[in-house]
């Protein structure tokens, strides 16, 4: 990492319920550095504090100690100027909104005239491949479509970096794959900086340029790993011995992390 | 009550259970609920004192207090005619609504439309029946209002039921189906249960329903004891510290009415999730 | 809205063209694109079932008289007594009360008594409009105020709730008497009863509404820096709309009670509730009279949430069916 970091986290703790006899910590020394443009993972099982860690970025939750900075500025300045967009496990759509309104909407909170807001919204639609949907309502769209509209939601504001946190984890297999490969197309085309939090190895190693792996109770990051694999990468590539060797030595990895903390 | 922050303790005897009974958020709400009371009594005191307001407009509450005891007798003996009626009505109402619903249950698919019916004749003002009844009953007579209240409450009673008995997750039935249980096991193993809660929501709204029906009742012409008509007449006279001292009785029976069956909901369904949603 | 969660909103209609999302199951599952011609024929059903009742109704009602008739309103046997009388003054035919309708109001009127009750029922829903109306506006603003200081909430809700299980209708007769000391017309008192009545179900109603956003909207907001004004104008408020107009049909029934109750006490001297103290005052002149007039209050109440409901559907038209 020649770049300077555009994200970057010093010895950040994040403790619930810290004044109580119920505390738990959520994350302990985390120290992380995210270079413009990286693809980077955050992969542990569940209870590992990735999902925190991603809310602490993004200013959904703020850290009990430590220091976090997002595009240069606090995590709360870089949400304010809207430097990140957003993508949940739910799609969270607005029911009452068409497609095109949805998409719409960090523009309209960002105060940005309506024909403005018209072409961006249908330019991130065609970027997903859902131009004709545009005039659909959330409702009459299939799970993986809905999730799509809500990928293109997150980047309609031109943001440089993509918060992700499980965003295909409800769907199913075959839908998962395909959006796969979609989502690398189109980092691709925009090269936003992406942090994608999942719990599935494979996902984690076809998608990243880079894997966090993290272990739980309490939440610490066990081993950073690069995924030399090239782009673009294909549905051939997760047949290839360089993808298998690496899904082998992240699941090694993840695994010597978890036993190290399991008490006898 | 001691423990006002702490989580409720296990229950082991009777006695604590029926402390229990009062849920924890009651205990810790207990106080801005309080202050609130005092704020608006005090502030509706000192407002009748300060700007000097007649008392036809309001009468301060301490000179509510006193019309109260003036005329307890009256008052209570009044307070008497009318929980008879409320009582009688609630019962017959919730009675008749889920003897109809369990008819209804047996025949699924006749339910719908009657359910819909109900619903559109439950947007009529059924208060309007009150001089009907009155003249089915005759004026004096109990049932001319507890009638009213009946007709008030049979309706959500009967569509909550219903919907309690039909509306049964289909996993349940698979479960009773696999154990290959009769329709009766199914009945009391699954739907009763299930109905339970929607019947006490119909309660608890038609406990209200029951009160409005009769104090509406009366203004339609009753007997010349019963807290409708005392409310009336007192303002009328003109005497409205006893008109308002009648309008906080009848507010104390509606208080009453609904907590009596938030009770009887508590001790019958000691399962239910609002005796422990308040554990944090 | 995942695709887990999809089977929780089977009543999902496919895409209004009729196009089926190309790739990807369509969340509509596959459903032919006549499911509202379906659904609309449900309606049909519906409404066929609901005319069916009714009239099962109007036939145990003439059933009970004819059987009372006969056997001179004592069950045999037992020699128990009915519990209503069936002749003509206590259960009038229902002919007799429909053809009411046609004659004069009053001897010697041109106006048939259907013209008069229909003239007096615009009065009464003319004051329960007003009431809804401001009920609903007042109703709206609680909710949100309750949403935003909680201090207020937590001490004045269980006040309101307390508030409810009183019956509302005994202040009606201060309510019109406040009026007439303040020399305003008596219809503000009776819409002023009418509002009362129908401000608290928009309250309780909207403000579950308002909360009714799961955390990923409300995280969503959050995440593209929206503030609480922005946040309560484009989700919760939305949100809310379903959840607004249940609490705008129980408001609308509440509102025709209180206008009627507001009848009785003030005097108005126009308006159904006045209609049918006096046909009851007369009853024994013309019992039919009574049973045409309460038969028109029931649908006027009938008829005002069926207008709310036409309103609601026109609204939501664009959400899913739940």
């Amino acid at each position: 990492m020649g770049e300077p970091a555009i994200i970057s986290v010093r010895d950040v703790h994040k403790v619930f319920n810290g004044h109580t006899d119920r505390a738990v910590t959520a994350l302990q020394d985390i120290n992380l550095d995210i270079g413009p443009g990286e693809f980077v993972s955050l992969l542990g099982p569940s209870g590992c504090g990735k999902s925190t860690l991603l809310r602490v970025l993004a200013d959904l939750t703020s850290p009990s100690q430590g220091e976090v900075t997002v595009n240069g500025k606090t995590p709360r300045a870089a949400r304010a100027d809207r430097d990140y967009g957003m993508v949940f496990q739910q799609a969270g759509l607005f029911d009452w909104r068409s497609v095109q309104r949805n998409v719409e909407l960090p523009l309209q909170v960002a105060g940005a005239p309506k024909d403005q807001r018209r072409a961006k919204a249908l330019e991130m639609l065609e970027l997903v491949r859902l131009g004709e949907f545009a005039k659909h309502f959330p409702w009459q769209l299939s799970g993986g479509m809905q999730q799509r509209v809500a990928i293109a939601r997150a980047l309609s504001a031109d943001p440089s970096i993509l918060f992700m946190d499980e965003p295909l984890g409800a769907l199913d297999e075959m839908n998962r794959e395909r959006l796969q490969g979609e989502l690398l197309r189109i980092w691709t085309d925009v090269r936003t900086t992406v942090v994608f939090v999942t719990h599935s190895i494979s996902e984690a190693v076809f998608l990243s340029s880079r894997v966090v792996v993290m272990s739980a109770r309490p939440g610490r990051i066990a081993a950073s790993i690069d995924v030399d694999l090239p782009y673009p990468r294909v549905a051939e590539t997760r047949t290839t011995p360089e993808f298998f060797a690496k899904v082998k030595e992240v699941r090694q990895v993840l695994h010597a992390a978890e036993s190290e903390q399991a008490p006898a | 009550m001691s423990a006002a922050t702490a989580p409720a303790p296990a229950a082991t005897g009777r006695g604590a259970r029926l402390l229990a009974l009062l849920p924890a958020r009651y205990r810790k709400q207990a106080l801005p609920v309080a202050v609130t009371a005092l704020l608006l009594l005090g502030s509706w005191q000192l407002a009748v004192a300060v700007f000097d307001i007649p008392s036809f407009v309001l009468p301060t509450p301490t000179t509510i207090v006193t019309a109260f005891f003036d005329d307890v007798g009256t008052i209570m003996a009044a307070f008497h005619v009318t929980v008879t009626a409320v009582l009688l009505g609630l019962l017959l109402g919730a009675v008749a609504g889920v003897a109809v619903s369990l008819l209804l249950s047996r025949f699924a698919s006749v339910s719908a439309p009657v359910l819909s019916a109900a619903v559109l004749l439950n947007c009529a003002p059924i208060v309007a029946l009150a001089p009907i009844f009155n003249n089915w009953f005759g004026v004096t007579n109990v049932m001319s209002k507890a009638g009213v209240a009946a007709v008030m409450v049979f309706f959500p009673v009967l569509v909550n039921t219903t919907r309690g008995l039909l509306q049964v997750t289909p996993l349940h039935l698979e479960i009773m189906e696999s154990l290959a249980a009769r329709p009766r096991q199914v009945a009391f193993g699954v739907r009763f249960p299930n109905a339970l809660p929607y019947v006490f929501n119909a309660l608890k709204l038609g406990s209200t329903l029951a009160v409005i029906g009769v104090i509406v009742s009366e203004y339609f012409g009753g007997p010349a004891q019963a807290l409708g008509v005392y409310i009336a007449s007192q303002a009328a006279l003109p005497r409205f510290d006893y008109a308002w001292a009648g309008i906080f009785v009848s507010g104390a029976l509606g208080l009453l009415m609904f907590g009596a069956v938030t009770l009887l909901e508590r001790l019958l369904m000691p399962w239910h999730a609002s005796l422990h949603e308040e554990s944090d | 809205m995942t695709v887990t969660n999809i089977p929780a909103t089977p009543g999902a209609a496919a895409p209004r063209d009729g196009a089926r999302p190309p790739g990807g199951k369509s969340a509509a599952g596959g459903r032919p694109s006549g499911e509202r011609a379906r659904a609309a024929r449900g309606r049909l059903a519906n409404a066929f079932g609901v005319v069916l009742v009714i009239a099962l109704l109007a036939g145990i009602w003439e059933g009970y008289k004819a059987l009372g008739q006969a056997l001179g309103d004592r069950i045999p046997l037992i020699g128990l007594g009915f519990p209503v009388s069936t002749d003509d003054l206590s259960m009038p035919h229902l002919s007799s009360i429909i053809g009411a309708l046609g004659e004069p109001a009053s001897s010697g009127d041109s106006v048939s008594l259907g013209m008069y009750l229909v003239g007096e029922t615009t009065v009464t829903l003319r004051e329960a409009l007003y009431g809804l109306t401001a009920g609903a506006l007042l109703g709206l603003a609680l909710a949100v105020l309750f949403l935003h200081v909680a201090p207020v909430s937590r001490g004045l809700m269980p006040w309101l709730v307390a508030s409810q299980t009183v019956p509302l209708v005994a202040i009606a007769p201060m309510i019109v008497i406040w009026a007439g000391k303040a020399d305003a017309p008596a219809w503000i008192a009776v819409a002023a009863i009418a509002a009362y009545l129908a401000f608290f179900p928009v309250t309780i109603n909207t403000l579950r509404g308002l909360k009714s956003p799961p955390a990923t909207q409300l995280e969503f907001m959050r995440s593209v820096g929206a503030g609480r004004r922005q946040t309560l104008l484009w989700l919760r408020l939305p949100a809310a709309l379903p959840f607004l107009f249940a609490g705008l049909r129980l408001a609308a029934t509440a509102s025709v009670v209180g206008a009627i109750v507001g009848e009785l006490s003030a005097g108005t001297g126009r308006g159904i509730g006045r209609s049918i103290l006096t046909f009851a005052y007369y009853y024994s002149n013309g019992p039919e009279k009574l049973y045409a007039a309460v038969l028109i209050a029931a649908l006027t109440g009938i008829v005002f949430v069926q207008a709310l409901a036409v309103a609601e559907r026109l609204a939501l038209r664009n959400r899913p069916t739940r």
